[in-house]
Formats: structure tokens, C-alpha cells, sequence
């Protein structure tokens, strides 16, 4: 009997490849932080704007561990680093530890199909990228930081990361080499 | 819950970009380190200096405003607030300091420079052969342009005329090498002859053994000889290989005219008749 039955149609997205995904990706960031360079007040609120490179540190991790996402990573650290006056190299550490926390927790768990550990691993991984950071700038600035407007961009950067998250899914399975996509 | 089915050679795969990540972060936290000590914390400020600039210098990328030429417009307008704001400065300045010369001037019961005369002119022709270095200005004697007049242009001294026709003036440029320029340093005060060299600066000479310029200071003509105004800006004394060269500050503003002042004239002493002078008894004449 001949396969009658209509396939299901994929989707643009799900025939794209990593490197297309990674440099979409990367894309959406770079324009993320751009606009957070403007001003971000409507109506007189301030609103706190997320982190956009951790998205690509947790998103891309989630397949191990590759060169050109720690080099996107590293370039958008020391943008970070420039755009909020930190010391050369803080966002940088931020991004890559948050990536290979990323790549530890998909090589241990099963990212994928566990929701408990596909919800719990980013708010973790934010978590600690924030607390990282927070470390990070009390330490080079000899007091404790303000704590409250790193809050805030943490639930900014984690609510959108929910939302958005695919666009920072290279796509392949974690441990998956490249070529080997399917 | 935990992943399954890992083999040891996709750990082993992996290891060098575990490996690379390790040596990336190792690296930051050194440059966070590094940064630390000021020196060179300041090494990095020119970088940050000038990314910022591009980042978050500009007021935003208006691209109606940039194909209209708005962005243009706004730039220079930009420019010459800021020049209007400096020109301010030196104006105040000048003033106060016009108001204490003055002052000085009735003390001392000084005379003065007497308040130029001149005629403008446009710079009709330029002649850059081998030859003398002069101009062709468009006013002569009709205009009341004299022989000898000296020319100045907004940067400072330009030249001399050197041939006076009805309706222009030919004036030989002080870039000329055969011109000679009596000039002295405005702060040092050490006097010296400058004439043109062939590599568009000035050159001194007659210069005294001991006393040298100062780096950078302005160049005015010292009115010895009489042929030109005294503190007229000829230009900047750089050292250059050891010699003392001037940059022409006429050079910097070429506007194509050119104003020409009589030189100045100073009188004759008039001649006194001898009288024969009586000694007297307290100065010991010796009889």
C-alpha cells in the first residue's frame, strides 16, 4: 500500500542547519545588545534589559562544547565589557563559564527530553551567570554591587529565553558531531 | 535521568575544546587581573576609548537624515559651536589682555604700532616654477597699494611686494629662499633671519651662539631693518634634525586673498646744529 498518508511538513527552522542556527543566533543578539544601547524607558519606567549573550551561552551549550560559539562568546563578552565600563574580560568569563556549565549539565542529563531538567538547567545556569557576575564586579570594585537591577535582568533574560529559546538551539543532538545531524 | 550510552571516545573528542575553554577562561580572569595595575589598565583606555565612541557616541544611525545631508549639517554645525565656544575663550582673553597692554602703553608713555592701512586684494596667479616663489595680487598703485608693501593673509605674513603695476602687485613669497625675513621667537625673544628652504620650511639663520628657541613657540617678524611691522606671525619653530625650521602659518590659510600694508616708515632724525658745550666748573674741566 503506497504511503498515502499526508507528512507532516517541516519547518524552515527544523532544515536549517548549526551554522546557519549559530549565526541567527549571534545575529539576535548582536541586535538585542544594540538596542540596549538606546534608551529603554516607556512611559517613564525603566526597564531592565536582558543579558542577550547568555541566551547563547545556555542555547549553544546544550550541544556541547565547539570553538566558534566560545568565539562568538568571547566577542560579545568584551562588547559587554566595553558598553558597561567593566574591566576587559569580566563578561567574557561570565559568558564562557555559563556556556560550559551548560555543556557539563547536557553531558550529564538528558537536556532534551527531561522537562524537569530542560526547565531547571537555564534557571540555573542564569542563576549562576548572574551570581558570577555579581561576584565578579563586588570583587573588582571593592564593595557589593547593587544586587536589585542584576535581579532584574536576570528574570528579563530568563523570561525571554523561554519564550525564544529555539533560536538558540543549534539543532543537534548534545555530544552530536558535526555532519552528523539529522 | 542521566545520560546513557556515552562511549570513552566521544569524551576523549572532547576533551580539547574542553581544553580551549579552560585556556579562554584562564586567559580573561589574567585580564581582569592584569588590569588591575593602572599602567596597564591605561593601556587598554585608548581601545575602550574608541569603541565607546563608535557605540555610544553617536545619537543613533537616522537614515532619512543621512541621504538628505541633514547628518552633514548637523556635524558642522556641531564643529562650529565648538569653534564659536574656543574663539569665545581667546576672545576674553584678548581682551583683558588688550585692556592690560594699554595700560602698560600709558605707563611707560610707549608708542605704539600705528593702526595698519591696507588694501585687500585677490591673489590672481601663483607662480611654483623654479624661480622666485611669488603671487599676483589684483590691486596696485591705482588702489593705493605702496612699493614695498608687506602682505599678510589670515595665517600671517605672506610676503613683499616686489613690483607694483597700476592694477597689481607682484609679491615674493617669504617660502622663497631668496627671501630674508628678520624674525625672533615670541617667548624667548632670540632674534634671527628666515628665509624659505626647498622642503616648504622656513630656515634661520644669523642666529646667536647661546640662546636657543623653544620648541613650538610662534615665529613674529622683529621689525629689524625696517622692512616689515614688528609681531607679525610668520609661523612655528619646530627642531627638526638638530636645526631650527619654521612652519609657515600662511600656509595654513590660503583663502586666496592677500592684504597688503605700507611698511612701515620711520622718520629721519632731524639734524641739529652743534653748539658748542660749556663745561661747567663742577664737572672738572681741566683748564
Amino acid at each position: 500500500m503506497p504511503a498515502s498518508s499526508p507528512r507532516k511538513k517541516k519547518s524552515l527552522w527544523s532544515q536549517t542547519g548549526p551554522t546557519p542556527r549559530l549565526l541567527f543566533g549571534a545575529f539576535v543578539i548582536a541586535t538585542i545588545g544594540l538596542l540596549g544601547l538606546t534608551p529603554k524607558e516607556f512611559f517613564g519606567l525603566s526597564i531592565a534589559w536582558p543579558y542577550a549573550a547568555l541566551w547563547g551561552a545556555v542555547g549553544w551549550g546544550r550541544v556541547g562544547l565547539s570553538v566558534r560559539p566560545m568565539l562568538l562568546l568571547i566577542m560579545f563578552g568584551l562588547i559587554q565589557d566595553v558598553t558597561f565600563h567593566a574591566p576587559l574580560g569580566c563578561f567574557v568569563i561570565v559568558n564562557l563559564v555559563c556556556y560550559g556549565a551548560s555543556a557539563m549539565i547536557a553531558d550529564m542529563f538528558d537536556v532534551m527530553n527531561e522537562p524537569l531538567i530542560a526547565i531547571l538547567s537555564p534557571v540555573l545556569l542564569f542563576s549562576g551567570a548572574f551570581l558570577v557576575l555579581w561576584l565578579i564586579a563586588s570583587t573588582l570594585e571593592d564593595h557589593p554591587v547593587r544586587a536589585v537591577p542584576l535581579m532584574a535582568s536576570l528574570l528579563t533574560t530568563g523570561i525571554i529565553y523561554a519564550v525564544g529559546q529555539k533560536i538558540f538551539d543549534l539543532g543537534r543532538a548534545p555530544g552530536e558531531g558535526v555532519g552528523q545531524a539529522t | 535521568m542521566a545520560r546513557l550510552g556515552r562511549s570513552g571516545q566521544k569524551t576523549r573528542k572532547r576533551s580539547p575544546k574542553r581544553l580551549i575553554l579552560g585556556v579562554f577562561i584562564f586567559a580573561a580572569a589574567a585580564l581582569v587581573l592584569a588590569q588591575s595595575a593602572p599602567q596597564i589598565r591605561s593601556f587598554f583606555d585608548p581601545v575602550r576609548t574608541t569603541v565607546g565612541d563608535q557605540l555610544g557616541g553617536s545619537d543613533g544611525f537616522d537614515v532619512l537624515a543621512w541621504v538628505t545631508g541633514q547628518t552633514a549639517r548637523e556635524r558642522r554645525i556641531r564643529e562650529l559651536e565648538a569653534e564659536v565656544r574656543d574663539l569665545s575663550r581667546y576672545r576674553a582673553a584678548a581682551i583683558s589682555m588688550a585692556e592690560r597692554m594699554e595700560a602698560y602703553e600709558e605707563i611707560l608713555n610707549l608708542m605704539g604700532e600705528p593702526p595698519a592701512r591696507g588694501v585687500t586684494a585677490r591673489v590672481s596667479a601663483e607662480n611654483d616654477g623654479p624661480f622666485a616663489q611669488t603671487i599676483l595680487a589684483n590691486a596696485g598703485r591705482a588702489q593705493g597699494v605702496e612699493p614695498g608693501a608687506v602682505a599678510l593673509n589670515e595665517g600671517g605674513l605672506v610676503g613683499r611686494v616686489i613690483q607694483l603695476g597700476e592694477h597689481s602687485s607682484r609679491i615674493l613669497l617669504i617660502t622663497d629662499f631668496n627671501s630674508r625675513v628678520p624674525v625672533m621667537g615670541e617667548v624667548s625673544g632670540v632674534r634671527a633671519i628666515l628665509f624659505g628652504g626647498r622642503d616648504g620650511l622656513g630656515s634661520l639663520t644669523d642666529m646667536p651662539e647661546r640662546d636657543e628657541f623653544i620648541e613650538g613657540e610662534r615665529i613674529l617678524t622683529s621689525a629689524e631693518g625696517g622692512a616689515f611691522p614688528r609681531g607679525l606671525i610668520v609661523g612655528e619653530v619646530r627642531n627638526v634634525g638638530g636645526d631650527w625650521r619654521v612652519e609657515f602659518s600662511m600656509a595654513d590659510r590660503e583663502g586666496g586673498y592677500v592684504q597688503m600694508v605700507p611698511p612701515p616708515v620711520i622718520a629721519e632724525p632731524e639734524t641739529v646744529e652743534a653748539q658748542p658745550i660749556s663745561a661747567s666748573p663742577a664737572q672738572g674741566v681741566r683748564q
